[in-house]
C-alpha cells in the first residue's frame, strides 16, 4: 500500500517555510511510535552514540565583506540504521560559536543545568541555517563589529568536549 | 501594591531548531479595575506573556527567570493544586479559540456550571441558573434551552461567548482577554465590550485585553503596552499612546489603521517582517524595519525610558509614558521626524507633517 508521503501528492519545496521540506519525505514523523531516547539509551553504548553522529559547519563563500551578513548550515547525520539519542548538557540541544564566544557573544550565558537529548532518526540528516551578522556582543546591550581578519565558526552538540568525542566542527572565514 | 506585577519576566522556548525567546525581560503592573491593553504583531510574544500569568506555558516552553505576583503572592512558586483554584476563579482567561477551548463530549451549559460548582461551592441546580444566568449576560438567546446543546450546536460566535460565559461566570479579579472578540461580528463585538466594560465598572474587575485591533484598544482600555519581538517597545496611557507615539513601531502600527474614506489606493504597512526569535538582531529589534535606524540602533539595545525625563522606566507609575528608543536616551543623531495627525479636533496634536511610511497617524 502507498502511503501519503511516498506520493507527491504534497507539494514540497526547502526554501518555502510555509511547505513540508524534501527532507520530510524520509522520515515520517508520525509512523514512530517506539520511545527512541529509552531504547539507545538501553541498547546502545554512550560512547558509540556519539560516534554515530557527524557534524558539518559550511558557508557557502570565505570571504565576506565588513558589515555582510555570514550565512552558515549546520548539518548533522545519524551514520546507524537505528535511532540514537545523544543526552545534552541543558536544554540547548546544540551551540554555534564565533573564535569561541558562544552566539558571538562575550556575554555570559546563565547555566540552564536540565539535561535532555538530541534525538535522530534511523539514518537521519538534520540541517540547521544560522546568519552571524559580523558582531559580537560585548555587553548586555552593546554590540561591536568584528574587524578585518580571520574567524573561526563552531557547531557542534551541546554536549561536555564535544570535539573529543567529534560532534563537533568549525570552518573559518575571512572578513575583509 | 498592583494586583498583578510581572518583574524581568523571561520565557523560553527550547526546539530543535534553537531556544526561541518569547519574552526578555518583561515588567508590567495592572491595578484592579484597569483595563490594560497589549498590542503588537503575531509573534510578538502577547499571547505566551498571558499564558505565563495562567503558568499555562507547554513544554518545551519554560519561565527561564522572572517574576509574577497576583496580590502580592509570587504565581511561580505555588504548586500545581494552589494554581488551579486561582484559575477560573480569581484569574480567568478568554481563549482565542473558543472551538478548542470548550470541551467537545460535554454541554456548554455543564462546562460553565462545573467552573461554577468548583470555586464557588454551590449546589448543582444553583450552579445550572448561574451558567443559565451567565449564558444570557453574554446574548446568548433562549439560555434555558442552549444550556443542554454541545458546542457543536453552537455557532463560531456564541462558542466565543459561551467562552467568555465562563470566565465571567467566577466573578474573577483578573480577566486574561486574548483576542476575545475576533471571531465575532461587529455587532456582537460590541456587546461584549461593553458588557465588559460593565464588569469592570461594578466588580473591579481588572482586564488585560490581547488584541490586534487597535480600535479596540482605543476604545476599552486605560492602558496599553506595544510588544515587539518579546520586548515592550512602548507603556503609556493610551491617550498618549494614541495621539503622541513615542516609538516608531508604534507609529507604525498606528500608521497602518485602515480608515474610512480614505483614498488610498494600498493599505501603509511596516516594511519587513517580525524577527526570528531564535536569531534577533543585534542593537534594537526593530531596526531593520525602522526608517529612522541609524548606526546606534544596531550597536546599541535602547532600554525602556520615561519618555520625559529618560530615566530607566518605572512601571509602577501608570501615567508614565515610556518607549525603548535611543531618541529618548540622546542615542540618535537625526530626531523622529514623523508627527501625529488628529483629524477629528477632540484633542489638539502637533503640526501635521510625514508620518513613518510619508503617509500620517491619525484618529
Amino acid at each position: 500500500m502507498r502511503r501519503i508521503y511516498e506520493s507527491d501528492a504534497l507539494d514540497r519545496d526547502d526554501e518555502d517555510p510555509f511547505r513540508p521540506g524534501a527532507s520530510d519525505r524520509e522520515k515520517p514523523r508520525a509512523a514512530r511510535t517506539l520511545p527512541v531516547g529509552t531504547l539507545s539509551e538501553t541498547l546502545f553504548p554512550r560512547r558509540l552514540r556519539h560516534r554515530s553522529i557527524s557534524v558539518d559547519v559550511s558557508t557557502p563563500r570565505d570571504v565576506y565583506e565588513a558589515g555582510e551578513t555570514v550565512p552558515f548550515v549546520v548539518t548533522m547525520k545519524n551514520a546507524m540504521p537505528f535511532p540514537v539519542s545523544v543526552p545534552t548538557v541543558s536544554p540547548v540541544l546544540w551551540t554555534w560559536a564565533v573564535d569561541g564566544h558562544r552566539e558571538a557573544s562575550h556575554v555570559p550565558e546563565i547555566p540552564t543545568q536540565e539535561p535532555s537529548a538530541l534525538e535522530f532518526g534511523r539514518g537521519e540528516w538534520k540541517e540547521f541555517r544560522r546568519n552571524w551578522n559580523g558582531m559580537f556582543q560585548v555587553s548586555e546591550s552593546e554590540w561591536t563589529r568584528a574587524g578585518p581578519g580571520e574567524y573561526t565558526i563552531h557547531a557542534g552538540v551541546n554536549v561536555e568536549s564535544a570535539s573529543a568525542k567529534g560532534v563537533r566542527d568549525e570552518t573559518t572565514i575571512e572578513i575583509r | 501594591m498592583a494586583m498583578l506585577e510581572v518583574e524581568d519576566l523571561n520565557v523560553r522556548f527550547y526546539t530543535e531548531n534553537g531556544v526561541v525567546k518569547a519574552t526578555n525581560d518583561l515588567s508590567y503592573e495592572v491595578e484592579a479595575g484597569e483595563r490594560f491593553g497589549v498590542v503588537g504583531e503575531s509573534g510578538a510574544g502577547k499571547s505566551v506573556t498571558s499564558l505565563a500569568v495562567m503558568r499555562l506555558i507547554d513544554e518545551p516552553g519554560v519561565i527561564e527567570s522572572g517574576e509574577i505576583r497576583f496580590k502580592g503572592r509570587n504565581l511561580l512558586e505555588l504548586d500545581d493544586e494552589e494554581m488551579r483554584e486561582l484559575r477560573g476563579n480569581e484569574i480567568a482567561m478568554i481563549f482565542q479559540d473558543a472551538e478548542t477551548a470548550l470541551n467537545p463530549a460535554y454541554t456548554v451549559g455543564e462546562q460553565i456550571s462545573e467552573a461554577v460548582r468548583h470555586h464557588l461551592d454551590m449546589d448543582e441546580a444553583a450552579a445550572r441558573e448561574r451558567a443559565i444566568e451567565m449564558l444570557e449576560s453574554v446574548g446568548i438567546p433562549d439560555p434555558g434551552q442552549r444550556y443542554s446543546n454541545y458546542p457543536h450546536e453552537f455557532s463560531g460566535g456564541m462558542q466565543q461567548r459561551a467562552v467568555i460565559a465562563m470566565a465571567l461566570s467566577c466573578d474573577p479579579d483578573l480577566i486574561i482577554a486574548d483576542e476575545p472578540t475576533t471571531a465575532l461580528d461587529v455587532t456582537i463585538e460590541a456587546q461584549i465590550l461593553s458588557l465588559l466594560k460593565q464588569i469592570v465598572e461594578e466588580y473591579d474587575t481588572a482586564i488585560q485585553l490581547i488584541t490586534h485591533d487597535l480600535g479596540v484598544v482605543a476604545e476599552f482600555c486605560d492602558r496599553v503596552m506595544v510588544m515587539y519581538a518579546g520586548h515592550p517597545v512602548e507603556m503609556a496611557p493610551v491617550e498618549d499612546v494614541y495621539y503622541d507615539p513615542q516609538h516608531p513601531y508604534t507609529v507604525g502600527l498606528m500608521s497602518s489603521i485602515p480608515r474610512i474614506g480614505d483614498d488610498r489606493d494600498r493599505l501603509q504597512t511596516i516594511p519587513g517582517r517580525m524577527p526570528d526569535l531564535i536569531e534577533m538582531p543585534p542593537g534594537c529589534n526593530f531596526h531593520p524595519r525602522c526608517p529612522y535606524a541609524e548606526e546606534s540602533c544596531i550597536r546599541r539595545e535602547p532600554a525602556l525610558v520615561d519618555v520625559v525625563t529618560g530615566e530607566p522606566a518605572d512601571v509602577s507609575d501608570h501615567d508614565a509614558q515610556t518607549a525603548a528608543c535611543l531618541e529618548h536616551t540622546g542615542g540618535l543623531s537625526e530626531p523622529l521626524d514623523y508627527e501625529v495627525w488628529v483629524q477629528d479636533g477632540s484633542r489638539a496634536g502637533p503640526d501635521p507633517v510625514e508620518s513613518i511610511d510619508g503617509g500620517t497617524v491619525d484618529e
